[in-house]
């Protein structure tokens, strides 16, 4: 056996391990997959909105917010982290207009997400804290649906089912499959207590736990990912509320989104560092979630490795057989030059396709969008095409890393 | 909330193992399939060099008949080409054993003999097909290298389909660690590869197409 099949292997395994975890998840757990605690107690809740240069979609934010079915919900703090638009603005006029609203001001730009949140909490007095992106809209009934969560007194945040608002072109509508998935899998994860992120788009903290583990560290650039592992380091317990749905704007173009993404990668690979030391230790982060992130980054880049091998050798060898075909005048490809020999590699390879493809359709199914919005040809390039980009993004931020970039 | 949240977790992970294990099971009884096929193969091949041996040896007992051989030498070389093409797609095939490659080097052996037979009996059998050795390497790593052996492959099929029964065409691997191979393409001076040997003098190193090899044959 060669080095490329060895890693081949190895590649494989860490990817069935994973779609039979969550199938297995999945299966084991239907009946109690959609289940929602009910309100037993009401209790008050401040939602805190960062915003830097949102003027396009915060008013619509705060309006579709002050519109939630939650009677609880006692005040909402806009935080405007010095945009150079027209967010403040904005926000002072809808002020005037809200009473539950509250606008603050960061005294200068902090940089991050993590730091005009931490800033919007300082003016929260309620025993749950929630925060909501500017460019993010939940359902009306969202924010109820969570709430019933938190009489686990173990229970320190809540997250919700992110989708995708604009589907306008092919990009959007790719991401539109991978936030469902992605979604659908944190509510697996969550069904054995390893949800590894609360994000941005909404989710809820109880304040007392919140505070007591130092809120979000503000060098990290994915805070939401984060604090989710702080939780855990310190024994509290994520939820997800798949009735949730919260619909936020993804990028457009691929230069947004490859920035979005590295940030994204960037900010794991603070994550990953910061807490090395729990790796294989006690409790679900050291024994899960850390070797499920790692081991993400595996197979990414090495699925990433053994793809651009194959395909560099294969076509340097055809390239120049091709021309060398030509000089001597024999046939530059024949019927056994695309002949597939049946092999193990290519067994494990096509399983480890169509479990994946399978794990995706019943995401799809699952998330309840239509899942007819979703064409078949949409999903077939999430699943062959889209995913391989990811690694690319990773070696990036990798490299960005290196260089000592952990700015947003 | 699952009633045991670890559950899934070492599930899984036993899942993983057992399909691993019935797909490295399955993969070894389809690639032992597949060898003992090849095996078989060569044991009736290996019949038939024999056949054509103890036909040469009749030199010695004086009714040598050059004809008969050829015939033989050339049924042979027919039946092991045909057999080396099943064997390059078998081989494509082998991830967990090295069954193949011991087949492989089996016929090399096999294509040696016969090699060194034709060798032998060149001087009293003028006139005959010429024998065309193609000497490649099999483990080579250059991928200029296995590009250019990819494209001789072609060329020497496309001979055999236009020049069939004029020529004995001998496919065979230098870097087998087959001593009597080493030994005859020493004898030849050939230094590097992939090289073709026509008949006794022709030496080819450089791709050429099948018109200009033609050229060689009469």
């Amino acid at each position: 056996m060669d080095w490329l099949t060895g890693i081949f292997f190895v590649y494989s395994f860490i990817a069935f391990y994973f779609l039979f975890l969550f199938l297995l998840i999945y299966f084991q757990n239907r009946k109690v997959y959609s289940e929602i605690p009910p309100i037993t107690k009401e209790y008050p809740l401040t939602i805190i909105i960062p915003c830097y240069n949102e003027g396009k979609n915060i008013g619509e934010a705060i309006e579709n917010l002050l519109q939630s079915d939650y009677k609880g919900l006692k005040q909402v703090i806009a935080v405007d982290d010095c945009s150079k638009d027209d967010s403040y603005k904005i926000l002072k006029a809808l002020e005037k207009k809200y009473k539950k609203l509250l606008v603050v001001q960061t005294p200068k730009n902090t940089g991050c997400a993590a730091g005009s949140k931490n800033y919007g909490v300082k003016f929260a007095k309620t025993e749950l804290i929630g925060f909501i992106d500017g460019d993010s809209f939940p359902q009306r009934d969202a924010i109820t649906k969570m709430i019933g969560f938190f009489d686990n007194k173990k229970t320190a945040a809540v997250t919700s089912f992110i989708l995708v608002k604009n589907r306008e072109n092919l990009l959007a509508r790719l991401q539109a499959i991978e936030y469902e998935i992605i979604a659908f899998s944190r509510r697996l994860l969550g069904l054995i207590d390893s949800i590894y992120v609360t994000p941005g788009p909404l989710a809820i903290y109880r304040k007392s736990y919140f505070d007591k583990i130092g809120r979000f560290d503000e060098k990290n650039l994915t805070e939401d990912i984060e604090i989710a592992w702080n939780f855990i380091s310190h024994g509290y317990k994520i939820a997800m509320s798949v009735d949730s749905k919260v619909y936020t704007v993804a990028p457009t173009k691929m230069n947004a989104w490859f920035k979005q993404r590295t940030r994204w990668n960037l900010g794991g690979i603070q994550t990953i560092l910061k807490y090395k030391k729990s790796f294989l230790k006690s409790g679900m982060l050291g024994q899960f979630i850390l070797p499920f992130f790692v081991s993400s980054w595996v197979l990414g880049l090495s699925g990433l490795f053994i793809l651009g091998y194959r395909i560099f050798r294969t076509a340097f060898v055809q390239l120049l057989a091709a021309k060398y075909s030509v000089e001597v005048q024999t046939a530059v490809i024949t019927l056994k030059d695309l002949q597939v020999s049946p092999n193990l590699l290519l067994f494990f390879g096509i399983l480890t396709f169509f479990l994946g493809l399978w794990f995706t359709l019943i995401s799809l199914v699952y998330s309840k969008e239509d899942f007819k919005k979703e064409k078949w040809h949409e999903i077939i390039i999430y699943a062959i095409f889209y995913l391989l980009v990811n690694p690319i993004v990773q070696i990036k931020s990798i490299y960005a890393y290196m260089r000592g970039k952990r700015s947003w | 909330m699952s009633k045991n949240p670890k559950r899934a977790i070492w599930e899984a992970l036993l899942l993983t193992f057992l399909v691993f294990f019935l797909g490295f099971l399955l993969g070894f009884v389809f690639e032992s399939s597949q060898a003992k096929k090849m095996t078989e193969y060569y044991t009736n091949s290996e019949f038939y060099l024999m056949d054509a041996i103890a036909l040469n040896s009749l030199e010695d007992n004086g009714i040598f008949d050059c004809s008969s051989l050829y015939d033989s030498y050339f049924s042979f070389a027919d039946r092991v080409y045909n057999e080396s093409i099943m064997l390059q797609d078998y081989e494509a095939s082998e991830q967990i054993t090295q069954e193949m490659k011991v087949i492989h080097r089996r016929y090399d052996l096999l294509r040696t003999f016969l090699w060194s037979n034709i060798l032998k009996n060149s001087k009293n059998c003028e006139g005959y097909p010429k024998s065309v050795v193609y000497l490649y390497e099999y483990n080579t790593e250059d991928l200029a290298k296995k590009a250019t052996q990819n494209v001789w492959s072609k060329v020497l099929y496309d001979l055999k389909q236009a020049e069939g029964g004029k020529i004995i065409l001998i496919p065979i691997a230098v870097d087998l660690d087959i001593n009597s191979l080493n030994t005859i393409t020493k004898s030849f001076n050939v230094s590097s590869y992939p090289a073709l040997i026509i008949g006794e003098k022709e030496i080819i190193t450089d791709l050429t197409s099948v018109q200009d090899l033609k050229k060689y044959l009469n």
